[in-house]
């Protein structure tokens, strides 16, 4: 069988003087999950940026390879599936025409994103501007899932969700590594959760 | 091979759908193209009329306010195309999502639109207004859309290299002078030879290139400029 892994080795990124990742490893493997702790202002977001190729390390090595075959950062930052604080949407469209819009940029039939929302449970004609910060929240995990990625990399997945919506999130993380998918995850402190196969603490 | 063209074709009509969608909601392009366009024709009218000019004159300056009208209405719109992706935070999910070149084709596409209907309602009541004679209409229509063209083009072009800078409204004006200036210049040739009723010669070719050379660039710097 074809394999699917992601490994980084010796990971640095500097902002102007400020050191924020420096020399940071990790890998993950199908099935498992890669937990990223640390404090405010550790490199979280800063990682997983750099592993979505939104942003271009200072230096180290970023592999991932789909199916066996490696995937450059341009092909990796549209394969990839994103949850971020700083994702948002178009405020003058409706949920679903945004998630209409970003399935014909993804190449997958609009109804993909239909299931999607279905499952998140997010009002299809309600205007992206007007939603609540938990609503926006379902929409940024149906935005990740919407092209069914390998990898899946999420920075504090579950903020800003009542307790439907964190079950919800949960449920689709856990079908995500369970039908062979990998997901690297950013949070503050450890996540409670089964498929965390590696921990990596960022700050100490 | 046909079907990843389609697609990519299926892209750019995904975004330049997109563009004119936001834009019927907000009307922020539109309103503020159209204020500007008209205050400064009304303006130019006022000052100049068709009386306070001489024919010769006209042929002479018209051409020159009718482009520098179009070029300052595009100035205060277009740069929004790209700027305003970074300012909501949705360029994220574009990059994410998009093919680079697929997303520059689509917001050519949608600020060419916006540019032919500006010229297309614009010049009609500039000439109306200035009682200006045009020897040669056929030509004073492909002056416009070409010269039309290339302005949406360069402006595209600029517009995504300012989107991540900080002084955005500073930056454009500094790279849209090399980039915008042989075209007026061009544009403004055309226009007097059509308004003149002499024959185009070398300036509609040069002008035909300049639009081919601007959109390979585009196409070329976009991926870079707007990824890491």
């Amino acid at each position: 069988m074809l394999s699917t892994h992601l490994r980084f080795e010796n990971l640095r990124r500097r902002f102007g003087r400020l050191s924020v990742l420096e020399g940071v490893t990790g890998a993950a493997s199908p099935g498992e999950l890669l937990l990223v702790t640390g404090p405010n202002g550790s490199g979280k977001s800063t990682l997983l940026r750099c592993l979505a190729g939104l942003l271009a390390p200072d230096g180290g090595t970023i592999e991932y390879q789909e199916n066996g075959a490696p995937l450059d950062p341009a092909e990796r930052r549209r394969r990839v599936g994103v949850v971020a604080p700083d994702l948002s949407f178009y405020a003058e469209l409706t949920v679903r025409e945004n998630l209409e819009f970003f399935a014909r940029l993804r190449r997958v039939p609009p109804e993909r994103g239909l299931a999607i929302l279905d499952r998140t449970g997010l009002p299809l004609e309600r205007f992206a501007g007007t939603l609540s910060s938990g609503m926006r929240q379902r929409l940024r995990w149906a935005f990740a899932l919407l092209h069914q990625p390998r990898l899946l990399l999420l920075d504090e997945p579950f903020q800003n969700f009542d307790s439907s919506g964190e079950r919800t999130a949960r449920d689709l993380l856990a079908e995500h590594l369970a039908g062979g998918g990998l997901a690297v995850t950013a949070n503050p402190s450890p996540l409670d959760f089964d498929h965390v196969a590696g921990h990596l603490e960022l700050g100490r | 091979m046909w079907r990843d063209t389609s697609n990519w074709a299926g892209e750019m009509a995904a975004v330049f759908a997109k563009e004119w969608r936001c834009e019927f909601r907000t009307r922020y392009a539109l309103n503020t193209l159209a204020l500007f366009a008209f205050t400064t024709l009304v303006v130019v009218s006022v000052s100049l009329g068709p009386l306070g000019i001489s024919f010769t004159q006209g042929t002479a300056v018209l051409p020159v306010l009718l482009w520098l009208i179009l070029l300052f209405s595009v100035a205060a719109g277009l740069p929004r195309s790209f700027v305003q992706e970074e300012e909501t935070q949705t360029s994220i999910a574009l990059r994410l999502a998009a093919t680079p070149s697929a997303l520059f084709c689509g917001k050519l596409l949608y600020n060419l639109t916006l540019v032919m209907a500006l010229a297309a309602l614009i010049t009609p009541v500039f000439i109306a207004m200035m009682s200006l004679t045009v020897g040669s209409p056929g030509l004073l229509i492909a002056g416009l859309a070409a010269g039309g063209y290339g302005l949406a083009a360069g402006s595209t072009l600029v517009a995504a290299m300012i989107a991540q800078a900080r002084s955005k409204g500073t930056l454009f004006a500094v790279l849209s002078f090399p980039v915008l200036l042989p075209l007026l210049l061009l544009s403004v040739e055309l226009t007097r030879n059509a308004v003149g009723g002499d024959p185009a010669g070398p300036v509609l070719p040069q002008l035909l290139l300049y639009d081919a050379s601007v959109t390979i660039a585009g196409l070329m710097l976009f991926p870079v400029v707007w990824n890491p």
